[in-house]
């Protein structure tokens, strides 16, 4: 560090010069945050405005109307009637069934999937077999096949099975393993000491064992990871549930405020009913964030010191 | 650990099978679809009348514009379609070609319709190449100006004016004046004075809603109709598309040239954009649009909205497309005389004169529409510039043909390049080929 101060000015108390290094970052990180953090802000604001008023003032930085209607019109709690004279379109979004639906089909899916995706990156990582990379490298080719290319074929495997409007039905294309997530946790499961596990062995320990008491704990960090973006991404999953689970009792959140969205052509949305149901729909994967948020930072960590 | 995950996947599976319900209906229920939130509090009422007339149980479904279509077709392949839906013009001609409708005529309960309570001509548009009849019509709709009273005030312009309004396809006419005068950009200059800035535009004078595609329903098909041009060579059931019509050409050159001179929105601003909410920003004085959204723009707080008749044109008349809904039977509907009492149930007088007093739509039936016309008139709200156009004769048919879907795919992006300026309207004469061959 070359010296910033000449020996015979230490005894002045130097005027504190601002510090562009440190003050640059800081404004940076302010502006990035403003600008994540806005959005919310505005999705609270509309939600909380008269969807009849919003129009007319569009720029207003406060709600405008301050009323709690749209929440009241995403819990059920408001007449058809009521709904209209606030702005609303008339249309309403069952909730809690709709929360319900998604709250089972993402965990199953996620449950499932990374349960899954974990023995088969077992199988792959710890396992020695013949043609095992060759497997392994087909496997991961079909991370390059793109969903929408599937979609067909799994809407007729579906149909034929009978399980059209069913959360079977829904859950069963992503509840196997997906190729990322066996990527993922192989990538962890390779970088595991052998000696553990030979000790393992040597006490007896099949397999099985090995896998849930040795494997799996170790890698609690790596499969919190997994699970929270499984969940995310299925939390947010449209396509599938709208082309299978399109009847009101399977339907989950995304499908019900893509529903709730568009109504007559042209007609503009609800708008604040649907921020007000878009932000409560937000708020389970932000708990699970603040839950699993150390977990993904020490993960993260932990593949960092490898 | 084992007992933990076997515990899981037990829970999981009952849940899988708690959560497996809906399937196809073996109880007398009918499944009744439609995509207009608006009018949803209306038919649920007809359906609660008629569940207590029959005892048939129905159960409605609402879902919105966008998903309606895909969830319909889906549920035909699927056969978890609905027993009895709303169906469009548009869409109809397929359906029907694909086998996925129940001819009315066969249904006891819809065969004994008179037809002749339903406004001339509306009952028509729902029989097929076949001569059979598929839809019993509901509601129809016009096309009028809604405009912004305080911007219209502003410009000096008044209701008398707008409804004085005449058009032609070489220089506007007095709409274009008057579009002109009510374009203000940012400087407070108007769209026909000096110093116009048309890429700082303030407020529109008029809103574009889209492009149209090959319809222009509520787009420009108000303005072609007064040329006498016509979509097809004939309607319903044309076999030969007229896009290639120079004088139509001109027309649409016209139209895309008001974004070009910042008296219109560019196209790309309104991807994703509600024309109703822009205008009800402020941001627009006139706004075509169809009679269902009536109620969207009268809905708006703290914006004066009036409605006024579209301009006359060159033939001397005014003109709009004239469309309307029915409802029609699945034919994979496991209730099929249920399904036609409930179509004919919700097509008969004592349905729409419930609808009528929802001010939402105007009924179908004509007795009904008058009643429906009252209700607004009780809400302060003056329709009579959509009704004019069934008073005076010069509504004319939406375009009922095959391959609608087909069309649209083709037209959609070709009057897309056309209003956004990115070609000229002759371009048109390749799209109406290809348009064409598809009949051939």
């Amino acid at each position: 560090m070359p010296l910033t101060r000449s020996p015979h000015r230490s005894y002045d108390r130097p005027a504190k010069r601002i510090n562009w290094r440190d003050v640059v970052p800081w404004v940076l990180l302010l502006i990035a945050i403003a600008v994540s953090v806005l959005p919310f802000y505005w999705v609270l604001r509309t939600s909380l405005s008269m969807n009849s008023s919003l129009a007319a003032n569009a720029t207003s930085l406060l709600p405008v109307g301050f009323n709690f209607g749209a929440f009241e019109r995403v819990f059920g709690l408001q007449s058809t009637q009521e709904s209209i004279a606030q702005g609303g379109s008339g249309a309403d979004i069952n909730f809690w069934v709709y929360l319900r639906n998604s709250v089972v089909f993402a965990s199953i899916t996620t449950a499932g999937a990374v349960f899954f995706s974990a023995m088969a990156a077992y199988a792959f990582s710890r396992l020695r077999w013949k043609g095992r990379n060759v497997v392994f490298s087909a496997f991961l080719a079909t991370m390059m096949v793109p969903p929408i290319f599937t979609a067909l074929p799994n809407f007729l495997l579906i149909k034929d099975l009978g399980l059209l409007n069913t959360m079977l039905g829904m859950v069963l294309p992503f509840i196997f393993m997906t190729p990322f997530a066996v990527f993922f946790l192989r990538q962890f499961f390779m970088n595991m000491s052998r000696e553990v596990e030979e000790a393992a062995m040597l006490d007896g320990a099949k397999h099985f064992c090995i896998f849930f008491q040795i494997i799996l704990p170790n890698a609690a960090a790596p499969i919190a990871t997994l699970v929270l973006l499984t969940f995310i991404q299925q939390w947010n999953e449209y396509f599938w549930p709208l082309l299978v689970g399109n009847s009101a009792d399977v339907r989950v959140l995304t499908v019900g405020l893509g529903v709730f969205k568009s109504q007559s052509p042209q007609g503009a949305p609800d708008w604040s009913g649907l921020m007000a149901a878009t932000l409560i729909s937000a708020l389970p994967v932000l708990t699970l964030f603040m839950i699993f948020g150390k977990k993904i930072v020490n993960s993260i960590g932990f593949s960092g010191v490898k | 650990m084992r007992r933990t995950a076997l515990g899981a996947l037990g829970v999981a599976t009952l849940a899988l099978t708690a959560c497996g319900g809906g399937g196809d209906g073996d109880d007398a229920a009918l499944d009744y679809w439609l995509w207009d939130a608006n009018q949803l509090p209306a038919y649920q009422q007809c359906v609660s009348d008629f569940t207590a007339d029959t005892g048939i149980d129905v159960e409605v479904t609402q879902m919105g514009w966008d998903d309606y279509w895909s969830s319909v077709t889906n549920g035909f392949v699927a056969d978890t379609a609905p027993d009895v839906f709303t169906n469009h013009l548009s869409r109809y001609p397929e359906f029907v070609a694909n086998g996925q409708l129940l001819a009315l005529d066969d249904l006891a309960a819809t065969a004994a319709v008179d037809t002749s309570i339903y406004n001339e001509g509306l009952a028509d548009l729902w029989i097929a190449e076949d001569g059979q009849r598929y839809g019993l019509p509901k509601d129809w709709d016009t096309i009028a100006l809604f405009y912004n009273e305080q911007l219209l005030d502003d410009a000096g312009y008044t209701a008398g004016d707008l409804a004085d309004l005449t058009w032609n396809p070489d220089d506007g006419g007095t709409y274009e004046e008057a579009i002109a005068h009510l374009s203000v950009d940012a400087n407070g200059i108007r769209g026909d004075e000096d110093g116009f800035d048309k890429n700082n535009v303030a407020v529109y004078g008029l809103g574009l809603n889209g492009a149209g595609s090959g319809q222009g329903q509520t787009e420009w098909s108000y303005l072609t109709g007064t040329t006498g041009w016509a979509h097809t060579d004939e309607n319903p059931w044309g076999t030969h598309y007229n896009y290639d019509d120079p004088d139509f050409q001109a027309s649409m050159d016209w139209f895309a040239a008001l974004a070009d001179k910042g008296f219109m929105p560019k196209l790309e601003t309104t991807v994703g954009a509600s024309m109703a909410d822009t205008f009800a920003a402020g941001k627009s004085v006139l706004n075509a649009n169809g009679s269902w959204m009536i109620g969207q723009y009268t809905g708006y707080d703290d914006v004066e909205v009036g409605i006024a008749p579209t301009p006359t044109g060159p033939s001397g008349e005014r003109a709009s497309m004239f469309n309307g809904l029915a409802d029609s039977v699945y034919a994979g509907t496991d209730h099929p005389e249920e399904a036609a009492q409930l179509v004919a149930y919700l097509g008969s007088a004592d349905c729409q004169d419930v609808v009528a007093e929802a001010a939402v739509v105007f009924p179908a039936i004509t007795a009904s529409a008058e009643k429906a016309a009252a209700a607004y008139d009780a809400q302060g709200v003056d329709v009579s510039p959509f009704t004019t156009h069934v008073e005076e004769g010069s509504t004319f048919l939406f375009p009922i043909t095959a391959h609608a879907s087909q069309i649209d795919g083709i037209m959609a992006p070709a009057m897309d390049a056309v209003v956004s300026g990115k070609a000229p309207a002759s371009s048109l004469t390749g799209a109406n080929d290809q348009v064409n061959a598809l009949f051939e």
